[in-house]
């Protein structure tokens, strides 16, 4: 009999595991889209089954989430058609955008370049730190977009639109949930599956406004006591541009829990409002809550650098190097901090840092390879430069044709020079840097008309560079222009007031009208 | 402001009289106990209008006590005890012209002139010849003038000099008339002069007068035969005079010339030993303990020590009008005052700027010591003419403040960065392995030559190159974008960069993926460029493809039916906005 039982062994129903576990282990192992898979095939089978659900929105919104503290590029249009009034002159150092070009003890702009903003140029390429705010609606729409970096006119609808668009193509059959027929209000009430759908709402659909419905009824629902959808209230206030609505949102929610990234939300907020300040003191409030926190530490210092208070952005860099050794952004900031300032032994310490934590690319080759020239070590320097033009994608290999040009020019060789600058051109037109250089060169060599195309050009390429300007307005001066002398050195010393050939330059022209 | 008050706290005003018309300097002022009484007067010897109403005043307290007239302009005034008897009361020396005038009682006493000098026998035979008519007036002239090109004006005599200012025939007849029958002296005059303690320290002690005069000598004088004791010798003028020690024992007197140059003089010498050269020519001069402050004309404060080595120097922020030293024996301090061209007086110690007083007007001259019954006043006369006195506070302490700095006026230090120890270390290996580095940066060199030769040789081959600088079309490319999309509008600026030669038969085409974009007007033709001239080509450019994506767009500049571009120009487009929110 007993046999007869082993017999009879019961057989396995399924020689799988639960479905829903595996999706489970899936989703663990971030295997979002055999999870969405297993999750839609559960769904066919039973609709009604929650847990498959939630988990279904939670793998499709792992897909697509950013985190939105990090890397927010603000639009054409948020920037220009930006209706809230702020103080147009206001104190010096407490406005991003009237901070003044050079201040604080940083080297000054004849050493560091500037972005198109006119501030100095940042040791990593981050959202906004190459474009800056433009001043007119002209200029905001011509300079970026002819460049590589290609401005989105409106936060909102471009990335955010791109990237919905993006996972739309990936599921393929039509969208998983229908907004327009969900009933916001049950699911406000359900908190299991409220903050799932919520975030599937806000980060998949990018749907602000239904997103902003179903966190305002839930909310409502918890008699204001979770501190997370408050959060998630002041996300959507954000998204949709009512900033002293969000920051209203993540004021209180900060007074239920502190969060990190409540304190990160909040400082972005008053960065929006062009208010500094009052988020350097919200990131230093959520510091004593958080000692060491590097992300809090990071947004310090990029607001420094913003304020073009370099050596204290270098100090809160410094800070986060203390705890967290590993971070590309501080490491390349204090670099190229070191290197500006004439320290280029140093630097080349940083950047080689970075070299061994396994960044390999055309940039790091070519910041390797400068270093090492204005450093003295010389027999690295040419080396540095071949592998990072070997790197180089076409838009990096512009820059690494212009510094080579440097290289020749410290060395005096004026034709390697001249062929480099030549050669930045190709890979990028709208090379402001290199036009000017040729302009010099071409002065140098008595082609005048020549040379003043080239400035022209590169002022007109790149509005934030003094030099062509100044070099334009010497060339008139020498060819006896003395009124076109005057206007352009007149542009030169806007963009940078402390030049002194430029003051001297006016001063010489002065004295010539003013002689009888 | 905060020194403003500063100097409010250390001065009182004691007495400003803005109508005083005083016209004078710091070498034409002494204060001194002229009756022994204990109370010290100011006695200031008036320059007048500067030709007429010379006076020499004695001012106590604020009430002008005594007046007497000079004959001519003053170059100093000095007040010294000449004898041993009871009171000590000083005699006052004024220095005018070749002649010293000694007052004992405020009465004149004596007068000293100075040896004559040696006249030029020419000058000599010539004025003779005049006088017993041998030579006419015009002559007479002639010589004089030659001789005046020969060895300078100062090598001639008053009279010839001021002959030689007459210019027409009627009043040169007239001077020589009226001059011809006296006899032809040559005389020199006081440049400045100082006093030199004969045998005891002590302050009431007999003092010997120490001259210097136009014909750069120095000479010490005795005090109560007014013979000359000592008789020295310059190469130049000189203007300053400081003297200390006692004539019997050991003295220096340190000179500061009209040639910018410092000479001391010591016991038993004849001839000025040189100790340090200026910059410029000195406004005034100092000696204090161990040093010599000097300010010269181009602004600058200089401490030497007696060797003449230089200790320090100042660059000051106006010109010097007039130096004093304000020695404050309360506090044992040595200060120096500087009267400068912007209404400023500023009181350095040492280096050091510790105070500074600001008065209504210039201040040309300054006085510091016993006045009336106080021992630290400060008399200064403005260039107005009015008087202003201040007594320095008993409270006042002149401290030097460390963060202050050395002062503003000294020349700020360039800010060089300091080299790294890395940075060391690193030259260590440079200098070391000098030779392979050397050898490895030129191996790279001729690669990187050869690869960027090669790369440019291409990118000549293709014409991808927005800028041509052949002979024959110097032209100059470049293109930017507008709008938003999905419509753009391309903008493609051409100029000629030649000087004369214009550009024919251009056109410019736009060529790009047709899957991704239509361009309205790809083929534009260029009309003749002329030089210097921007031509403008514009047309539009419509992203026709779903997918959201970007591409390049090239243009090409062509030449009649060339089957090569001049000039190629790639466009990034950026991504179409408006099209996605559908």
């Amino acid at each position: 009999m007993a046999t007869k039982v082993n017999k009879t062994f019961q057989p396995c129903r399924t020689n799988i595991m639960d479905p829903l576990f595996l999706a489970l282990s899936n989703f663990r192992r971030r295997n979002f889209e055999k999870c969405v898979e297993i999750c839609t095939e559960l769904l066919n089978k039973n609709p009604l089954d929650q847990a498959v659900w939630s988990l279904k929105t939670r793998a499709l919104t792992e897909q697509v989430w950013v985190d939105e503290c990090d890397g927010e590029e603000e639009g054409l249009a948020d920037v220009l058609m930006d209706d809230n009034t702020i103080a147009s002159v206001a104190r010096p150092g407490t406005s991003l955008r009237s901070a003044p070009p050079s201040s604080a003890g940083g080297p000054s702009q004849t050493f560091r370049p500037s972005t198109q903003s006119g501030r100095p140029l940042s040791g990593v390429v981050r959202p906004g730190s190459q474009g800056g705010r433009p001043g007119t609606m002209d200029q905001a729409l011509r300079t970026p977009r002819t460049s590589q970096t290609a401005r989105p006119v409106s936060a909102t609808s471009g990335r955010h639109v791109r990237l919905g668009t993006a996972s739309m193509l990936s599921t393929g059959d039509g969208s998983f949930i229908n907004l327009a027929r969900l009933n916001v209000a049950k699911y406000a009430n359900q908190q299991n599956i409220a903050k799932a759908l919520f975030e599937y709402i806000y980060f998949h659909e990018n749907d602000v406004r239904h997103a902003l419905d179903l966190a305002a009824q839930a909310t409502q629902a918890l008699n204001f006591k979770d501190w997370w959808w408050k959060v998630q209230l002041g996300r959507c206030y954000y998204r949709l541009g009512l900033f002293r609505d969000a920051e209203k949102q993540f004021k209180s929610a900060l007074k239920q829990q502190d969060n990190i990234n409540t304190f990160l939300l909040l400082g972005r907020v008053y960065i929006r409002l062009d208010q500094p300040m009052a988020s350097l003191d919200v990131y230093k409030d959520g510091l004593d809550k958080f000692p060491g926190e590097v992300t809090l530490l990071t947004a310090i210092s990029r607001i420094y650098e913003g304020l073009n208070d370099l050596p204290k952005a270098v100090k809160f860099y410094k800070d986060v190097l203390q705890c967290d050794a590993t971070h590309v952004e501080a490491i390349a900031c204090i670099g190229t901090n070191h290197f500006y300032s004439d320290q280029p032994e140093v630097a080349l310490r940083f950047y080689r840092r970075l070299l061994q934590m396994g960044i390999y690319n055309c940039e790091i080759f070519n910041n390797l390879g400068l270093c090492c020239f204005y450093a003295q070590q010389y027999d690295m320097t040419l080396t540095c430069f071949e592998r990072a033009l070997s790197l180089a994608t076409d838009q990096g290999i512009a820059d690494v044709w212009y510094n080579l040009g440097h290289i020749a020019l410290g060395i005096g060789d004026i034709n390697l020079a001249y062929q480099c600058f030549r050669l930045a051109l190709v890979s990028d037109n709208d090379h402001g840097e290199s036009y000017n250089n040729l302009g010099v060169l071409e002065y140098r060599r008595g082609n005048l008309e020549t040379a003043r195309a080239f400035f022209m050009t590169s002022a007109s390429l790149s509005p934030h560079m003094y030099q062509p300007h100044y070099n334009h307005a010497k060339l008139a001066h020498k060819v006896g222009d003395l009124q076109t002398s005057f206007i352009i050195v007149q542009k030169a010393l806007n963009l940078f007031p402390a030049h002194v050939d430029s003051q001297e330059l006016l001063k010489t022209l002065e004295t010539h009208f003013q002689t009888l | 402001m905060g020194e403003k008050s500063n100097s409010s706290e250390r001065w009182l005003t004691a007495h400003h009289d803005p109508l005083a018309s005083l016209y004078t300097f710091g070498s034409c002022m002494a204060l001194a106990d002229l009756h022994g009484d204990g109370d010290s007067k100011l006695i200031i010897a008036d320059l007048g209008t500067g030709a007429y109403n010379m006076k020499l005043k004695v001012y106590k307290g604020t009430n002008l006590m005594s007046e007497n007239t000079l004959i001519d302009l003053p170059t100093g005034v000095i007040t010294f005890h000449m004898d041993t008897t009871e009171p000590r009361v000083p005699a006052v020396a004024v220095a005018s012209g070749s002649y010293i005038y000694i007052y004992k009682n405020l009465r004149p006493y004596f007068k000293f002139t100075l040896p004559t000098l040696e006249v030029n026998p020419t000058e000599f035979d010539a004025w003779n010849q005049a006088r017993d008519e041998l030579l006419d007036v015009s002559m007479l002239y002639e010589i004089l003038d030659s001789l005046r090109q020969e060895v300078g004006e100062c090598g001639l005599t008053t009279r010839s000099q001021r002959f030689l200012m007459c210019h027409d025939h009627a009043s040169q007849l007239t001077f020589l008339e009226q001059h011809k029958g006296f006899l032809l002296k040559r005389q020199t005059v006081v440049t400045c002069f100082s006093t030199l303690k004969k045998s005891h320290a002590e302050d009431d002690a007999i003092s010997c007068l120490v001259l210097g005069t136009e014909s750069a000598n120095i000479f010490i004088l005795d005090p109560e035969a007014f013979t000359i004791l000592n008789s020295m010798s310059l190469p130049s003028v000189p203007v300053f005079l400081c003297v200390n020690g006692l004539y019997d024992v050991e003295y220096r007197i340190i000179v500061a010339c009209r040639n910018g140059q410092i000479y001391t003089l010591k016991r038993g010498v004849k001839l000025g030993r040189p100790t340090a050269e200026l910059t410029s020519q000195p406004v005034g001069l100092i000696r204090r303990d161990k040093s010599i402050i000097v300010a010269t004309m181009d602004q600058y404060l200089y401490s030497f020590n007696n060797k003449g080595k230089r200790l320090w120097s100042l660059k000051l922020p106006a010109p010097v009008l007039c130096m004093e030293s304000l020695e404050i024996r309360t506090l044992g301090l040595t200060l120096t005052a500087l009267g400068l061209a912007d209404r400023r007086v500023l009181v350095y110690r040492d280096k050091h700027l510790v105070d500074t007083i600001h008065t209504q007007d210039n201040v040309t001259a300054i006085k510091f010591g016993r006045f009336g019954r106080e021992d630290n006043t400060l008399v200064m006369i403005m260039k107005g003419g009015s008087l202003l006195v201040k007594i320095l506070k008993r409270t006042a302490r002149f401290e030097v403040e460390e963060s202050q700095g050395p002062s503003q006026a000294v020349a700020v230090k360039l800010s060089i960065p300091k080299k790294t120890k890395l940075f060391v270390d690193q030259t260590m290996r440079e200098r070391e392995n000098c030779v392979l580095m050397h050898r490895v940066f030129q191996h790279d060199l001729y690669r990187l030559r050869l690869s960027t030769a090669r790369a440019y040789v291409s990118a000549l081959d293709t014409s991808s190159n927005p800028v041509s600088l052949s002979q024959s079309e110097p032209l100059k490319l470049s293109a930017q974008v507008l709008g938003l999309g999905p419509t753009f509008k391309l903008r493609v600026e051409l100029q000629n960069t030649s000087s004369v030669t214009p550009s024919l038969e251009l056109a410019v085409v736009f060529h790009c993926d047709d899957r991704i974009y239509t361009v309205n007007q790809s083929f534009i033709q260029i009309p003749m460029l002329v030089p210097g001239i921007v031509h403008v080509a514009e047309t539009l450019v419509t992203c026709i493809s779903e997918l959201g994506i970007s591409d390049t767009v090239r243009v090409f500049v062509i030449k009649g039916k060339a089957n090569r571009p001049l000039l190629t120009a790639v466009i990034n487009m950026p991504v179409a906005e408006v099209f996605m929110a559908t």
